[in-house]
């Protein structure tokens, strides 16, 4: 169907006579109906079932049993529980290695990618691809190559005398937190980079040049145009992805389960083992909900910053 | 001058052949794996080239696993989902890019909120909401969630990009005696539609690849390609031949779909498709 087989009822000249106040009713109205559908979902799937786990964490619920109020009894049993505090320090150690990295090497990234390159395209697009194929794949590719038995890391390692005996990735404290955010560092630093590129990209170039005219050398140049121009987008960046790697679940759950000896343990994979291998519902939410407070933080940050830059 | 030119060029090529290295060894291993032999995957001496290569991986992973089942599943929630939520979102974010009424600023916020919200936080609620429902163990269940991940970010991507496409043609179209609505779907969804196509792609991508709700509603029962992928990992010595091909697999329509959805990237999507 084309414009022209729609009905011609309603002419400019009429519409025009029409009050101001009449067509504002009606588009406010069909604007309500228009995002109804959504809201409402959200509503059901997102907020309620939130609030009322809220609600459920303030009772001893286990799977397949009905909860009895036990008042705040969920969280001042974590705040006794060692293994909690672990995993809070976990998920910062965590989070803070991860952005701090990923932000870095973001930053690479996309001053290399903003010069003139040779097929400049072909590369974006393969620096790119670590962040598009699923995570699953990405986990299950790194554990085999961390693997000692067959894993290629260890191998090539040796050959070229980086070591002198075999790393075990994922069975020691230490290596398995590396381990871990090595992988999401792989999977996560286009993200960053992408996102600065374009920020870098919408510096006019007369900037530098007229820097350079005054004689400002890389780092001058650097550090007085390309930071301050960046700011904003390296800042909504590294919010978002905190908001994310503070709750990353896949990677650590797939490649140690929180181990060894909950060195791993983060806040998902604690409320993971807590929900379904203890089947303690109740407390699994509580440990969800203790990251809550930073949550709210940096999602009310990540919302100014991004309507901002809308308006 | 011309010296440091040459000089900061060739760090800059070096630094991009780094990290070409980095982003695509992984990738090639994936690959190279996929086609070895299974007698050579645990060779104490790992070939770094294809030596015999072989469709063995590829023909286990069909034969001797339910691959073909999770496929089937994870691609019939992905469609569902991602078509249902563009046609859901794309009805939202015109009315928030267009019209004026009240609350719209606050929706608009809540809707931002909520794509920001991590599924950590949600995933034992809405595996309570499942299961009241009746829906847990089936894929269902995943239809009814996966809107939660994919809802929000479609209606914040399409708002924004909505609100970028000129105002005119839709008068246009109204002064020519179309509806509201009529002149929605007769000439702002074609205008709009590489920023649609490519919300959609990013979308269905997000449901192909979820793992933790997944893994929380479906309880081992019925699986998506990547909790039966996971799975496979059971012994010592995984077969890590038939792994890779399912990798290889899982990975390539998501390649092609980004790439094709990657020329229609506008600002605003870059934000898309971290979520996980």
């Amino acid at each position: 169907m084309s414009i022209s087989d729609t009905s011609v009822s309603s002419p400019l000249v009429k519409r025009s006579w029409k009050s101001r106040f009449d067509l504002d009713q009606q588009t406010a109205f069909l604007g309500l109906v228009l995002v109804s559908p959504v809201v409402v979902y959200l509503l059901i799937a997102q907020a309620y079932p939130f609030a009322s786990a809220a609600f459920t964490s303030f009772t001893d619920k286990r799977i397949g049993v009905p909860g009895e109020f036990i008042g705040l009894g969920n969280y001042l049993e974590l705040a006794k529980t060692p293994l909690f505090w672990q995993a809070a320090r976990n998920s910062v150690l965590f989070t803070a290695l991860a952005i701090i990295t990923k932000l870095i090497l973001g930053m690479i990234m996309a001053l290399v990618l903003n010069q003139k390159l040779v097929l400049q395209n072909l590369w974006r697009a393969l620096l790119f691809l670590p962040w598009t194929i699923p995570t699953i794949v990405t986990v299950l590719t790194f554990q085999w190559m961390y693997s000692s038995t067959g894993g290629v890391f260890n191998y090539l390692l040796l050959q070229t005398d980086v070591i002198q005996r075999p790393i075990d990735w994922l069975g020691t404290p230490m290596n398995a937190m590396i381990s871990v955010v090595l992988v999401n560092v792989w999977r996560g630093t286009p993200f960053f980079g992408i996102s600065l590129l374009g920020g870098l990209q919408a510096i006019p170039a007369e900037q530098y040049e007229a820097a350079q005219i005054d004689g400002a050398n890389v780092w001058q140049r650097y550090w007085y145009i390309t930071l301050p121009a960046i700011r904003d987008v390296a800042l909504l960046v590294t919010i978002v992805s905190t908001i994310w790697t503070l709750n990353d679940f896949q990677i650590i759950w797939v490649l140690t389960r929180g181990g060894p000896a909950n060195t791993t343990q983060v806040f998902s994979t604690l409320t993971y083992t807590t929900a379904f291998l203890n089947l303690d519902l109740g407390l699994a939410i509580a440990i969800s909900l203790a990251a809550v407070p930073f949550l709210v933080i940096l999602i009310w940050w990540a919302t100014r910053y991004v309507l901002r830059r809308e308006s | 001058m011309k010296a440091r030119h040459r000089v900061s060029q060739f760090v800059t090529y070096a630094l991009l052949a780094i990290m070409l290295v980095i982003a695509l060894f992984p990738i090639y291993w994936i690959f190279i794996t996929s086609i070895k032999p299974s007698a050579q995957i645990y060779a104490l001496v790992p070939s770094l080239w294809p030596t015999n290569p072989t469709g063995i991986g590829y023909t286990n992973l069909f034969e001797k696993t339910e691959f073909v089942a999770w496929v089937f599943n994870s691609a019939i929630v992905a469609i569902i989902v991602s078509a249902s939520s563009i046609f859901l979102s794309s009805l939202a974010a015109y009315a928030l890019a267009r019209f004026q009424f009240a609350g719209r600023e606050f929706i608009g916020m809540l809707i931002l909120v909520a794509y920001l919200l991590p599924p950590a936080l949600l995933f034992i609620p809405l595996y309570i909401l499942v299961t009241r429902l009746g829906l847990a163990q089936s894929i269902v269940g995943l239809v009814f969630v996966y809107p939660t991940i994919t809802v929000p970010y479609a209606t914040w991507v399409l708002t924004s990009y909505f609100r970028s496409l000129s105002v005119d043609f839709e008068e246009a179209a109204m002064i020519d005696g179309c509806s509201r609505l009529g002149a929605l779907r007769h000439v702002t969804l074609p205008l709009a539609g590489p920023g649609v196509v490519a919300t959609f792609i990013f979308a269905f991508t997000l449901c192909w690849s979820e793992y933790l709700y997944a893994l929380v509603i479906l309880s081992g029962q019925t699986q998506t390609i990547p909790i039966g992928l996971a799975g496979l990992i059971v012994a010592d010595v995984p077969k890590w031949n038939e792994i890779m091909a399912g990798a290889m697999i899982t990975s390539i329509p998501v390649v092609i779909l980004y790439t094709v959805a990657s020329r229609y990237i506008v600002s605003g999507l870059t934000l898309g498709g971290v979520k996980g």
